[in-house]
């Protein structure tokens, strides 16, 4: 488990995932439901919520990435006070990984430099993964090169696979599984920052945050690969892992990002991107319109909308560069599956043998 | 590497945990248990022996930890650990030992991992029935294999479900040789091998009749890319180098500096509070003439 300077659990909504109704906008809603249909659309639109992500282009693995994602998490509202004496979880993307495909994984400078920038603001940091595709966590961390950056940076690594687990009731409710089991690690954290790599995903058509967290859950009893999960539903297991973690918050490598076959094949696609926000469907919708995709056709997005969080470009609030302004469609494998999750003709489809 | 040493570590302890601290669990009991039984240290390997009956449940499965019955597949190493400590005469006459192993195999032998009708775009046979790590779950390699090497060693070799599972373990090969999780070719494209499922995959088909080019080519894979992690990182990850030489040994292919290796590791591990997991892996990696030989 993490080791950590602090056991305080007081809460806050910080870091919760939506903006929820203010007593404003509930009376109002209230006010307006007796006035007929326009009334109650714009009583909904009142209701639902609201969001902030940040888009840093032009960066690097040897930049100052450090200043980008402080700058990032203040330009989405987040207060550097709500971590002093916090634990804080940072959870990358270390799902199989391997030296000869680097654009799989998270790259190790962003996990250093994000947690330079909870440590200075008061948090126990630590690094934990449950790597979904190896039982050999040691190799995952070879192999990413992240032990090593973790062992220069003084960063205490938490094998996710193997700790001691407790259960908690599926909050999502999406899928059947009644209670979702988590590393002690997990359960202990004040806020989990998901780390991902920028992917697309041959199965769901893209990977970034909220699926990202498939990798907090235990493989000693979900298996390798977390089988249960596929079971139970990729969109509908990833919205209930969402739903049911605490205070979460996302930040991206869409460095070096990966395209066509991913999320393990796939090729590099350089983007040069950090994106950065509070809410997880509001950053993911937003890869997705970089990735060229349509939000609402992916499934976990779809079902995460309006409900964890917005996925409607008109109630995400972009922060440093417009979505627009970096946008490169992405290739996709050209299956039944993906080809309607385009935007536009743009991204193109490559054939599988 | 100075297994004196090593195996005074393992006898010291009652916490067998895959990380220093960590909560004790089956599996890493079990191969504690083997370790020590198979270096005479009978008391102490009965008493982990002796603790796995005590978890047992009623249906003869092995949970994950004592609090945590599912899932069930460390049953297949529990059956492994008893049978290596009744192998003993210590042991030998200890009823509870031969019940537990015979209830554990009547569980192992119900248990199927789901088939599926083959799909065009997976490359393996989804229709072979084998071992899942979770109830109702696909058959995986892993799971397969400690149950194929658990059973074989317990008499059952020619049990249709070990031929099955031998089956399995064939077909996940990939082209070239190496396995990794279970998945061959998907969408058109092989994935890639790993070590740590290579070694123990090679170890579930040593003494068999298989015949499959692919098992050469998967020695051929573990013998160069365990050369090459050696040559190439300064840290040694302990549980893929230790799987990897049970697999080559278990086919008489033991690379030369294998004992050097495993001293690297040995000392690599104790260099932070060590894990009982890797210790014991590594002293059944240490047996020149390989694991179950005595």
């Amino acid at each position: 488990m993490c080791s950590h300077s602090s056991s305080s659990n007081n809460s806050h909504d910080g870091a919760r995932c939506e903006k929820g109704p203010s007593r404003r906008a509930i009376l109002a809603a209230g006010g307006v439901a007796a006035v007929g249909l326009t009334g109650l659309g714009l009583a909904r639109q009142a209701w639902l919520p609201s969001a902030e992500v940040f888009i840093a282009r032009q960066q690097r693995y040897d930049g100052p990435l450090m200043q980008t994602i402080r700058d990032g998490l203040i330009a989405c509202e987040v207060q550097p006070s709500w971590f002093q004496g916090k634990r804080v979880l940072l959870k990358p993307n270390l799902v199989e990984p391997t030296r000869q495909i680097p654009h799989m994984t998270t790259h190790p400078a962003v996990i250093l430099a994000a947690a330079e920038v909870f440590r200075d603001w008061g948090a126990a940091v630590c690094v934990g993964e449950a790597p979904g595709h190896v039982r050999d966590t040691e190799m995952a961390l070879i192999e990413s090169g992240v032990g090593e950056s973790l062992r220069d940076g003084g960063l205490f690594f938490a094998d996710l696979n193997y700790e001691q687990i407790g259960s908690r009731h599926n909050l999502g409710r999406r899928s059947t599984l009644k209670e979702i089991y988590f590393p002690r690690s997990v359960l202990e954290a004040d806020f989990v920052v998901s780390l991902p790599k920028m992917k697309t995903h041959h199965w769901v058509g893209m990977t970034c945050s909220m699926k990202n967290f498939y990798g907090v859950l235990p493989g000693i009893k979900y298996g390798w690969p977390k089988n249960v999960l596929h079971h139970h539903g990729i969109p509908q297991t990833v919205v209930d892992i969402n739903a049911t973690l605490p205070r979460k918050l996302a930040i991206v490598d869409a460095i070096d990002c990966m395209e066509g076959d991913g999320p393990i094949m796939g090729s590099v696609k350089s983007m040069g991107l950090i994106l950065v926000g509070r809410n997880l469907p509001a950053v993911d919708a937003t890869v997705a319109r970089i990735m060229g995709l349509e939000p609402s056709r992916v499934s976990y997005l779809n079902l995460a909308a309006d409900w964890l969080g917005p996925i409607d470009d008109r109630r995400i609030s972009q922060r440093g560069e417009s979505w627009q302004a970096v946008a490169s469609p992405f290739e996709m494998l050209d299956t039944e599956l993906l080809r309607p999750l385009r935007a536009s003709n743009a991204s193109s489809l490559i054939k599988y043998r | 590497m100075n297994t004196t040493q090593l195996l005074a570590q393992l006898e010291s302890t009652d916490q067998w945990a895959y990380h220093a601290n960590g909560p004790t669990a089956s599996e890493p009991a079990a191969w504690a248990c083997m370790a020590l039984s198979f270096y005479g240290k009978h008391d102490a390997a009965e008493k982990i022996a002796n603790w796995l009956v005590h978890i047992q449940q009623p249906s003869g499965a092995i949970g994950i930890t004592e609090d945590e019955s599912t899932p069930t597949w460390p049953t297949s190493l529990a059956i492994l650990a008893w049978l290596s400590v009744v192998s003993h005469e210590s042991a030998h006459g200890k009823a509870q030992f031969h019940q537990s192993i015979h209830r554990a195999i009547r569980w192992s032998l119900d248990m199927h991992g789901k088939a599926s009708p083959q799909k065009s775009h997976i490359g393996h046979d989804t229709t072979i029935v084998g071992w899942s790590w979770a109830a109702d779950t696909h058959s995986w390699l892993e799971p397969t294999c400690f149950h194929v090497i658990a059973l074989k060693a317990a008499g059952q070799a020619e049990h249709p479900r070990v031929l099955e599972g031998l089956r399995l373990i064939i077909d996940r090969i990939l082209p070239t040789g190496g396995s990794n999780y279970g998945n061959t070719q998907v969408l058109g494209q092989t994935l890639l091998p790993h070590i740590q499922p290579t070694g123990l995959s090679m170890l579930a088909l040593s003494d068999t009749s298989a015949e499959d080019q692919r098992i050469e080519l998967s020695l051929q894979y573990l013998a160069n890319s365990m050369q090459q992690e050696q040559s190439t990182y300064s840290i040694v990850p302990t549980a893929s180098l230790c799987f990897g030489l049970l697999g080559l040994t278990a086919h008489r292919r033991r690379p030369a500096a294998a004992n050097t290796w495993l001293q690297t590791a040995y000392e690599q591990v104790n260099q932070q509070q060590p894990s009982i997991y890797k210790l014991s892996l590594l002293a059944l990696a240490a047996r020149e003439d390989g694991m179950f030989e005595s």
